[in-house]
């Protein structure tokens, strides 16, 4: 029945989605039953009421003809107030269950997001980035929490309400329910034809939306570029058209949607003309009561509820469906790093690096971004990593961390596929500083420790200092505990890469990689940290990228990569007389000092 | 100069909304102005809807049940004519009284359905059409807030008054329509209720407050728990939203399980503080609904004795039963759509006080226009500057720049580089007498024509979604296709985009996050290119590029730069050696200024940073001055 009703109204496609949410709603199962059996036994006391108030009529008609009725006006009234207080208990009791599971899923829900996203890597981010998680974690979850509270509320009214409807009628008279019953397929058929209109209007307004706000969070970003181009003037006009579109689609759908609410009545209203006419002629004819008209009219109201609410009923299941897709494309998002830990790893890393033939295509990609590597790193070994724009630089840095997913195969550490190892270990002893520098809305000292919370403020003061960034901290007035982004003081671009080069240098790692972590820094403070670094990690790997001759010529090896392929490799001496890539890189960077 | 300090917390404070400002309404209704013909044929509409479905009642109760049924028409009780006009139409069309009643009760039916429809259109468009409007002078106005704007409040919070405040409108005067809608037929109800029987009436209206007075002990208990979750979820929100950006950061430290300790505990709070707040609203919603029902009692007990005395007639009783609904329906809606109301009106103060934010650059009333093309003089003249009056960014700087000449500033992070072009920019308001191009001050030309002569690339570029095309032209109408291609070749872009799938025609996601951050620089040197300005600047774009694509990128520009005058802030001095001056920045003060060759014979602040490109050069931090940071300048 529950089925039936639905598919009335949705294209099998939403099913298939809402399916899905079974295994979040299992948990709750007995809950939702006893939601339901309470929404039953609710429903039961609502139609006692009107039976009562139609038995009141009959009463009131019966001493109007100085007849002794069965029941006393008293006992009546009481019925009724006595029904509407239990159906109030009822009611209260079934809607707290609900919604109390719907807010329990979307708990889980979230609990389920968060653990996925977690897991995710580079292309999971690449593919849906930052702000549509966000939007599928508030918007999709709370339509879903919708969907829970008042889905089971439509639920009684799309199935209960026509059922006791039904029994109610049946039991006055089984003629006149045959006669408009046959009125109802026509009624339904024809729900059924708006409600597919109605899907794809509610479709469109939502995608209208979504455009919208992207739209504007688009253009807000750039409005610095907006403006200095001096394009303010198209940018408004052109958000005209995205404003308008969405304007469309709503009135298009609120359309739709009164055009039901107009032709239901019609519908009704031929209902009601047969049991005005022929029930009217029963009562005429007194093989009906006054009262059981009116109770047979309220009944068909009732009957016809579920389809007062379809318009509702079809957005919110809708929506919910998109949005249930949506959530399911994080959760079935399969991590791209498979750990496969072989437990005959050393525990501690010493630093030595062994690439093989080395080949990595990004997923949903054709091209080699790293081609045929080959390299081998010696423990306590400083390379120097240059090449241009897209050479693959980051991209081979990320494998020795397993921020991407390394071939297995391809990559030993201390003679062991890196594969092999837990993430954990790789991650905790070779620390990377990444190119971007991503500070978290927290005090600087919970940005440098970020990942030991519990750490002595002196060594984060140390990792500070030697990260050159010492000075800076001192002169915040809340010194280590100045809270950095939106809510509290905005870094500079050199000052954020300090301080993730510190957050890296606090591991302390045998392995300490640098993915162009001075762009925004200037030379002489880099030249600093650089000669600090030479001292600390001494004996210790380090590999870092920069297209800086002067930074690279401190390491013991340089690597030049080009399209995905090393081309040079060598002391910055050796590669110099090679006279290669890096030379020329040298004698660009250099050219002034030529010139004197 | 002498302008207000303002608070930009102001702009995040959380907006109460807890009084019914009807001020803040009859803004609102500004918008809706245009589109008040609509709205006043809808109100005809209701009117008659509205009507119509109370006659309707009466063909029921007193039409089939007074006059057909029992066969008195009692006359001392309204009917509204119907009675009459179902005996004329017995009289005209000789059928029974039974099908008369059933013809007008179906032909009034109709009647309802076309009614309701139009009220429904003429209202719906009315709202949405002006909601559109306000949405569109809104971003209107967003967009021309100035930098010192966009510094200080975060785009998210801007960007939720576009979309999820002016949403919250449409609920409210939604709301308010179907408010109206129902409190219409609530009156005309009452009016036919007080004319059959004064008394039950009066008794059933004893109830209505209750209605009001369960809203307000709801409402009261509500509000402390309603807050809890509000600041719940947007805890949650705020949690996720980092660590989605972080998310390399997070596993790289290893941090996956304590942050997940930290969410869960965040998600905890916020179950149980919607768990509470269901549990009062479930009360409240149940309350409500029943009243109604109670009434019901009371008519068949009150109105029982009444019909045997011969008050009132059984029809009557009816009618009462049936108008029931029509009576408290409205009043428990509108204990509903306060919540939507109140709602509602922190979202209209929110949307004013952004529309009401003044903030902007001083433009002058009688600009000064320039001829078709300029020279692209550029004069600094004691330039003072500060974002803020405490802290000094600028110190009396002053330098030339003749036209179609290059100058490079030079200086560690944080010496004001940036500001100075910023300001060139017209960004940020200055005093008179300091920035000229082409001898006429800043001051005296409007903002957008200094744009149009000046072409920045900053170091934040952005990339809009669209195509690669749409994003060099940037929707200016006078750049071609054909322009953008040769601006992309002329920045060596065209080699990567012609590898691209659809070449120009490759759609790009946020923030080109398909493109890698070079080919996003040289895109972005391409869309200032195309603008084809007379004046260039470059700010500190080229630093993650390496050092061959920057080589590509040079020979582009060389041939841009001539007959541009053009500022190059770089921090690799061979980006700065072409240029005919350099200008050396620290702690806002210019400390030296002069050619390449100049500068070092000088053996100053630019011989060290030109030693430190080139050599080791080991040094003591005492020593170099150049090391002592300035941290105001906080970036753009």
């Amino acid at each position: 029945m529950c089925k039936n009703a639905l598919c009335i109204f949705l294209q099998d496609k939403f099913l298939k989605s809402l399916r899905r949410l079974i295994p979040f709603l299992f948990p709750y199962r007995f809950q939702v039953m006893a939601g339901f059996s309470t929404f039953f036994v609710a429903r039961f006391f609502e139609i006692s009421t009107i039976w009562a108030v139609a038995k009141g009529i009959d009463v009131i008609g019966q001493r109007l003809k100085g007849l002794e009725p069965e029941y006393s006006l008293a006992q009546i009234s009481f019925a009724i107030v006595a029904s509407v207080v239990f159906r109030m208990l009822f009611v209260i009791h079934a809607r707290r269950a609900v919604r109390r599971v719907a807010i329990a899923v979307s708990y889980d829900l979230r609990q389920r997001l968060y653990t996925s996203v977690q897991q995710q890597g580079h292309d999971f981010f690449a593919r849906l980035g930052v702000g549509d998680i966000m939007t599928r974690a508030i918007q999709d979850i709370s339509l879903i929490q919708r969907l829970c509270a008042f889905g089971a509320f439509m639920f009684v009214i799309m199935v209960y309400a026509p059922f006791f409807a039904v029994i109610g009628m049946l039991s006055k008279s089984i003629t006149m329910t045959l006669l408009i019953l046959p009125t109802m397929p026509l009624i339904f058929l024809y729900a059924k034809h708006i409600a597919r209109f109605l899907s794809i209007s509610s479709l469109a307004v939502q995608e209208r939306l979504s455009e919208l706000a992207s739209h504007v969070q688009e253009n807000l970003s750039g409005i610095r570029t907006v403006q200095a181009q001096a394009q303010e003037a198209n940018e408004i006009k052109r958000f005209w058209l995205t404003n308008d579109a969405y304007g469309s689609a709503f009135y298009e759908q609120a359309k739709i949607n009164s055009l039901m609410m107009a032709w239901m009545p019609f519908f009704a209203s031929c209902a009601q003309l047969l049991i005005i006419i022929y029930g009217g002629t029963l009562v005429l004819e007194n093989k009906m009561s006054v009262g059981d008209l009116i109770f047979f009219l309220a009944c068909l109201g009732m009957l016809l509820q579920p389809i007062r609410m379809a318009g509702m009923f079809v957005t919110i299941v809708q929506r919910a469906a998109v949005a249930t897709d949506r959530l399911y494309e994080i959760y079935d998002a399969k991590p791209e790093i498979q750990e496969t830990p072989s437990n005959q790893t050393p525990t501690v890393i010493k630093g030595e690096f062994e690439i093989r033939n080395l080949n990595f295509v990004y997923p949903r990609t054709d091209v080699n971004t790293l081609k045929d590597i080959s390299l081998h790193i010696k423990a306590g070994e400083s390379i120097g990593i240059v090449g241009r724009v897209g050479s693959g630089k980051s991209t081979l840095l990320k494998q020795f961390t397993r921020m991407l997913n390394t071939p297995k195969g391809t990559l030993f550490v201390d003679g062991h596929d890196v594969c092999d190892y837990p993430l954990s270990q790789l991650r905790s002893q070779i620390a990377q500083v990444l190119q971007d520098p991503f500070l978290f809305g927290e005090p600087l000292k919970n940005n440098i420790s970020y990942d030991d919370p519990e750490r002595e403020l002196e060594l984060i003061w140390d990792s500070a200092d030697a990260a050159a960034l010492k000075e800076t901290i001192e002169n915040f007035p809340h010194q280590m505990q100045t809270l950095v982004g939106e809510r509290g003081v905005t870094l500079s671009g050199g000052q954020k890469q300090r301080a993730t080069l510190a957050r890296g240098l606090i591991r302390n790692a045998p392995v300490l990689i640098l993915d162009d972590c001075f762009s925004s820094v200037d030379t002489e403070t880099e030249e600093h940290i650089l000669s600090r670094l030479k001292a600390i990690r001494g004996g210790k790997t380090t590999i870092l990228v920069s297209h800086r001759v002067s930074t690279l010529r401190h390491s013991d090896r340089i690597i030049v990569l080009e399209e995905g392929r090393i081309v040079e490799e060598g002391s910055h001496e050796a590669l110099i007389r090679l006279d290669g890539n890096y030379a020329a890189l040298e004698r660009a960077q250099t050219q002034g000092a030529g010139n004197e | 100069m002498n302008k207000p300090v303002r608070d930009h917390a102001m702009f995040d404070a959380e907006l109460s909304g807890a009084v019914l400002n009807l001020q803040l309404l009859n803004r609102i209704l500004f918008w809706i102005r245009p589109y008040r013909l609509r709205l006043f044929a809808s109100a005809i509409l209701i009117l008659a809807t509205s009507f119509l479905t109370v006659i309707m009642e009466i063909i029921i109760s007193r039409v089939l049940v007074d006059y057909i049924i029992i066969g008195e028409a009692n006359s001392n009780m309204p009917d509204l004519g119907m009675i009459k006009l179902t005996q004329w139409l017995e009289l005209q069309t000789g059928l029974p009284p039974l099908y008369a009643a059933g013809a007008i009760f179906f032909v009034l039916m109709s009647a309802i359905g076309v009614l309701g429809h139009y009220h429904r259109l003429t209202l719906i468009s009315a709202i949405v059409e002006g909601l559109r409007d306000l949405r569109q002078d809104l971003f209107a106005h967003l967009e021309t807030r100035p930098s010192s704007f966009y510094d200080k409040v975060p785009v998210g919070r801007i960007m939720t008054r576009v979309t999820n405040d002016v949403e919250a409108l449409y609920e409210m005067l939604r709301g308010i329509g179907s408010l109206v809608g129902e409190f219409v037929p609530f009156f005309i109800a009452l009016i036919i209720m007080f004319s059959t029987s004064v008394k039950l009436t009066l008794l059933l209206l004893f109830f209505v407050p209750f209605v009001g007075i369960a809203t307000y002990f709801f409402r009261q208990a509500s509000r402390e728990v309603f807050r809890l979750v509000r600041n719940s979820v947007s805890e949650l929100n705020q949690n996720l939203q980092e660590n989605l950006s972080g998310m390399q950061v997070v596993q790289l430290s290893e941090r996956e399980a304590h942050n997940l300790d930290v969410y869960t505990k965040i998600n905890k709070t916020n179950r149980r503080f919607e768990y509470q707040s269901i549990n009062l609203s479930t009360f409240y919603g149940a309350f409500t609904d029943s009243l109604a029902s109670v009434g019901l009692g009371i008519i068949i007990y009150y109105g029982g004795g009444e019909v045997v005395q011969d008050e009132m007639s059984l029809g009557g009783v009816i009618l009462f039963t049936r108008f029931m609904n029509m009576l408290f329906t409205p009043v428990v809606m509108l204990g509903e759509q306060l919540n939507v109301l109140f709602r509602a009106m922190a979202s209209g103060e929110r949307i004013f006080q952004a529309l009401d934010w003044d903030e902007q650059i001083h433009e002058p009333e009688n600009p000064y226009k320039f001829s078709k093309r300029i020279q692209g003089k550029i004069e600094f003249r004691h330039v003072n500057f500060g974002y803020s009056k405490e802290v000094p960014i600028l110190k009396d700087v002053s330098v030339t720049i003749e036209p179609g000449k290059k100058l490079a500033i030079v200086g560690p992070t944080g010496s004001g580089k940036s500001t100075m072009i910023r300001l060139l920019g017209r960004f940020y308001d200055f005093d008179r007498d300091m920035i000229f191009i082409d001898d006429i001050d800043l001051n005296d030309l409007h903002s957008h024509d200094v744009r149009k002569r000046v072409g920045v690339v900053l170091q934040d570029f952005h990339i809009f979604s669209g195509t690669i095309l749409d994003n060099i032209i940037l929707g200016n109408p006078d750049i071609s296709r054909e322009m953008a291609i040769a601006a992309a070749k002329t920045v060596n872009a065209h080699e990567f985009i012609e590898k691209l799938p659809a070449k120009y025609d490759s759609p790009l996601v946020e923030r080109g996050a398909n493109l890698s951050q070079g080919q996003r620089q040289l895109l972005a040197f391409a869309r200032v290119l195309a603008a084809d300005p007379e004046i260039l600047i470059l700010d500190e774009a080229t630093a993650s590029i390496d050092t061959e694509t920057e080589m590509l990128i040079q020979s582009g520009l060389r041939e841009l730069m001539k007959g541009r005058t053009s500022i190059l802030i770089a921090h690799r001095l061979q980006t700065i050696q072409e240029a005919d001056k350099v200008l050396v920045l620290h702690h806002g003060t210019v400390k030296e200024y002069g050619t390449h060759a100049e500068l070092l014979a000088m053996k100053g602040i630019y011989h060290t940073l030109h030693e430190l490109q080139f050599q080791d050069v080991s040094f003591d931090d005492e020593d170099n001055p150049i090391l002592k940071e300035n941290t105001e300048d906080n970036g753009i």
